[in-house]
């Protein structure tokens, strides 16, 4: 115990106080975090805020007008996102591991910092009433905190006392991070929330009566968390597969695109469609890519090839002007994609067995996801799109990022080919993209594209703003990919060269793997700012996330009175979004050092 | 070099397909235009579709508010729900758009509304200017002042009363004008705050940042309802310093629908005028009130089927919506606006609600 206590003391000594400034600074810097603390709590507190206008519009934060019969749909996007979760956590499971000690004092140091912020919280707030005059109040009460104190304080000594009773034990940390969410789980078992019930004239019932949190929350995460444990270890058993590794890499990028376009969105299928259009342009596109993978090798062929290739441009870039199904649209682009990889690939007979299968697999995903996207959805909302809320925020970023990165990538690259139009081409698209802000790109999709545009199907606002939002951030990540690219060393690209490389060997295989990670800092700061930029729609009158807690709650007066509660939904969208940003920036963080960037 | 030519091509295609969609759009414009000149009403569009397209307000209380559960009420949204109950006879039939001030007539005019409930003010310019035409006023507005007690100011205070105080309103709408050309005239010299969003300017108001909001008269009573202010703050001056009358607007040059949705506004206020709800619309006797037997469709309803709606249109707004009264208490009567001697009270009590007859 007295160790302990001179090692904190040494330690804060060499680290708090070794000089003069480094005190001063030390101590403004605690009286900044303390009262930025105090203020926030005291607002927090007072009595002129209901933060049951945050908890009672939890599913319009998250889904506005989704229909409660449907909400099995959400269920299992939110299910297979954590399932998924699960098993890369799983089969990409840490191999490093911590004692007891470690976690004790991990809690340790959890109960001391609510503890202090137990003692310090302040106990009057500020209300300024209704002639404009400043009262004070005394928002958190004695009796309040020694209630927290109290438990707090228990806590500290406990885990103070099991930090240093030398228990030898060891855990994965991975077994850890599943424990650690588990606590939230027990949480929603056990703690009564106060809850919004309306007497027989539709009043609200003050004060708000403590209710367990409804079974339609608290069971389906439970169902959802035993089966992120499920899958947690099937995925620890096949942890050494390489193959799992690669299909569940796969499934990640598949996942929001199967879950937007068939489970969340419920597409309308009919039968006749996809008998007599989807098959056949199936088969058909299959078995051209197919017969020319099967043939490649044959010289006549061979010597034909390059003319193949071009005229299959030329049809596919013909094909996407007339009005065909979009599927055949797609098909051929993947096609044309394929086609010109081919060449590259290994002409052994398993090789090419194996292309095949990569070919049908692939052209079917796609068949089966431009089946889902295109059809109608026959989720009946009352207003113009099934996506508001946090859906629509999800939706925007995630999207976003999907079309706009690879975008970003073909755009770098042009703007560093060899070729003078694709040069100024690429150049071009990304200036211009750059030079105008956000804003007036949206406009551009709501004002400018729909006087042009007919009234459309469901989402159609939707549609133009994920296709300048493609545009707008894939510029960006093209200067960011551009960066990436002149950081690697002319000698890479000779030695490429000295091997015979062809150019797509080179850019796929050394370029690229190179530049990427170069710049992991950059792309991932990219993505938080176009999960926040997200935000701006809301000028163009989609409903997204912020919107919802800025202009709709604070409207509210029936059934419940939120009129004026903007402020504490402001504050809840602050903390919303900072949860987001921050765990993608750690895990961003865990990448690098996983690569070893920066050590080398 | 051939393989270069390829990448190239790739890169071509590539840009090709990120125009595509661009490029339809441009397409269909064609299509757009020829449906414009064929003489296609949008009733005839409405009942093709299914399903009326209603703009609304992003949020306004108790003229369009969204629910906990994503459910839609309020004034304007209920008279949506009554031109859907006259178009097919079922009122939940309709497709909200939220839409903001700013993108309200945009919207109406490249057709993803078919109608605007948005508390719009009917201002010459816009009815002119524009290419909307106005329905009948569903709700008289004006715009008033709120200030404190406690800064001396009283019910009977005019615009000259606020010289020398801050007043916080919202920017760029028809009230930043008013109150500036209001005060100017009275001699008045004011320190205008302008905040984006109302909501805002109460804040700043309770603050204490400003002395004086100004807004339309409906969302100072309700906000002063809300705040349990009644007896420390007061709206002046009685009669408003601007009218603001809110009605709903479509495009113009469209009879047809016109006819539609003004005629579910008199329906509603025709039903208030003989005392029919949705609770004793069953039981009304139509022999005995003939206007009431024409409008909901007793005598073969011919007035209705030559407007191209169903003989029973008007007595399932009113059965399903309710009339003019019912719409007007259900959500504002809450927020502390009552129809007694107000503008909007019905004319036989010296309001101004009143509806040509049905015959």
């Amino acid at each position: 115990m007295n160790l302990e206590f001179k090692k904190s003391i040494t330690w804060m000594r060499e680290n708090l106080f070794s000089s003069i400034p480094s005190s001063i600074l030390t101590v403004a810097t605690s009286f900044f975090v303390l009262g930025f603390f105090r203020g926030l709590f005291g607002f927090a507190m007072a009595s002129d805020k209901d933060w049951l206008s945050v908890l009672n519009n939890m599913q319009l934060y998250m889904v506005q007008a989704y229909p409660e019969e449907d909400f099995i749909r959400v269920w299992i996007s939110v299910g297979l996102a954590l399932v998924f979760a699960g098993m890369s956590i799983g089969l990409w499971k840490s191999t490093e591991e911590s004692s007891l000690s470690e976690v004790f004092s991990k809690f340790l140091r959890v109960s001391l910092a609510f503890l202090f912020f137990t003692v310090v919280a302040p106990t009057f707030s500020s209300v300024t009433d209704n002639d404009g005059i400043i009262q004070t109040e005394e928002s958190f009460p004695m009796e309040t905190r020694l209630q927290l104190l109290i438990p707090s304080a228990i806590l500290v000594v406990v885990f103070f006392l099991l930090k240093n009773v030398k228990l030898n034990y060891k855990f994965n940390k991975s077994d850890l991070l599943c424990f650690y969410l588990a606590i939230p789980i027990v949480l929603l078992w056990i703690i009564k929330l106060p809850t919004i019930q309306l007497d027989s004239s539709n009043q609200r019932i003050i004060p708000d009566p403590l209710m367990p949190i409804a079974d339609t929350t608290k069971t389906p995460w439970t169902i959802i968390f035993g089966l992120f444990l499920a899958f947690y270890f099937i995925g620890s058993r096949f942890k050494d597969s390489k193959n799992m590794k690669r299909i569940m890499s796969i499934s990640w990028v598949l996942l929001p695109l199967f879950i937007f376009s068939w489970i969340f969105k419920k597409p309308e299928i009919d039968l006749p469609t996809i008998l007599g259009q989807d098959i056949p342009i199936f088969i058909g596109i299959f078995l051209i890519g197919a017969l020319t993978i099967t043939f490649i090798n044959n010289p006549i062929v061979e010597k034909y090839f390059s003319i193949y290739l071009g005229v299959l441009i030329a049809i596919t870039a013909i094909a996407l002007f007339i009005s065909i199904p979009i599927l055949l649209k797609s098909a051929l682009l993947l096609l044309v994609l394929f086609t010109i990889v081919i060449p590259a690939v290994s002409s052994s007979a398993k090789g090419k067995r194996n292309l095949i299968i990569v070919w049908g697999v692939s052209l079917f995903t796609l068949s089966v996801l431009i089946r889902g996207g295109s059809s109608d959805t026959q989720i009946i909302v009352q207003q113009q799109s099934i996506f508001g809320g946090f859906s629509l925020t999800w939706l925007l970023a995630i999207f976003g990022t999907y079309v706009s990165f690879p975008l970003g990538v073909l755009l770098a690259l042009g703007r560093n080919s060899k070729l003078p139009i694709v040069r100024i081409v690429c150049t071009g698209i990304i200036e211009l993209t750059r030079s105008v802000p956000y804003i007036t790109w949206l406009f551009f999709a709501s004002v400018t594209m729909a006087v042009f545009l007919p009234e459309g199907v469901n989402f159609e606002l939707v549609v133009r703003v994920l296709m300048v939002t493609a545009f707008f951030s894939g510029a960006y990540f093209a200067e960011n990919i551009r960066g990436g690219l002149q950081s690697i060393p002319k000698g890479q690209y000779e030695a490429a060269d000295a091997i015979g490389m062809s150019p797509f060997q080179k850019t796929s295989l050394i370029v690229m793997p190179q530049a990427l990670r170069a710049i992991i800092p950059t792309l991932v700061s990219s993505a938080i700012t176009a999960f926040k930029d997200s935000s701006l729609v809301t000028i163009i009158g989609l409903i997204d996330f912020l919107t919802i807690g800025k202009v709709i709650i604070g409207t509210q007066s029936i059934p419940v009175n939120f009129v004026g509660h903007d402020r504490e939904n402001l504050l809840f969208i602050a903390f919303f979004y900072w949860i987001f940003t921050f765990t993608l920036s750690r895990r961003s963080m865990k990448v690098e050092k996983r690569l070893g960037l920066g050590e080398r | 070099m051939s393989k270069k030519a390829i990448v190239s091509l790739l890169i071509l295609s590539m840009i090709a397909v990120a125009c595509a969609t661009e490029e339809e759009a441009v397409e269909e414009v064609a299509v757009e235009e020829e449906h414009d000149h064929s003489d296609e009403s949008t009733l005839d569009e409405v009942i093709e579709r299914g399903f009326l397209k209603c703009g609304i307000s992003t949020g306004a209380t108790g003229f369009s508010e969204q629910a906990d559960d994503g459910s839609f009420g309020g004034f304007d949204v209920d008279f949506c729900y009554a031109v859907a109950a006259a178009v097919f006879g079922d009122y939940s039939k309709v497709e909200f758009k939220q839409l903001t001030s700013a993108e309200r007539f945009t919207s109406l005019a490249a057709g993803e509304v078919d109608v605007l409930f948005r508390n719009t003010t009917w201002t010459q310019s816009r009815d002119t200017e524009l290419g909307n035409d106005f329905g009948p006023t569903t709700y008289f507005d004006g715009q008033q002042l709120l200030g404190r007690k406690a800064d001396g100011i009283t019910e009977s205070s005019t615009l000259a009363d606020i010289d020398g105080l801050r007043v916080c309103t919202n920017a760029g709408t028809t009230t930043e004008k008013n109150i500036t050309e209001g005060a100017g005239l009275a001699g008045a010299t004011i320190e205008l705050v302008t905040v984006e969003a109302f909501a805002e300017a109460v804040d700043k108001f309770i603050a204490g940042e400003c002395d004086i909001i100004t807004t339309d008269g409906s969302a100072l009573v309700g906000r002063r309802a809300v705040n349990d202010a009644l007896n420390d703050w007061v709206i002046f001056p009685t009669s408003p310093i601007s009218k603001e009358p809110l009605g709903p607007t479509y495009r113009s040059n469209d009879s047809a629908w016109a006819d539609v949705v003004n005629w579910t506004v008199y329906a509603t206020i025709i039903a208030d005028e003989y005392g029919v709800t949705s609770a004793n619309v069953d039981s009304v006797d139509t022999d005995a009130l003939p206007e009431l037997g024409r409008l909901f469709g007793a005598n073969d309803g011919e007035l209705q089927t030559k407007m191209g709606l169903s003989a029973d249109a008007f007595y399932n707004v009113i059965k399903q919506v309710g009339n003019y009264d019912q719409i007007y208490s259900r959500n504002l009567n809450p927020l502390g606006l009552f129809r007694e001697g107000g503008a909007n009270d019905r004319w036989t009590n010296g309001g101004l609600i009143y509806a040509p007859p049905a015959r």
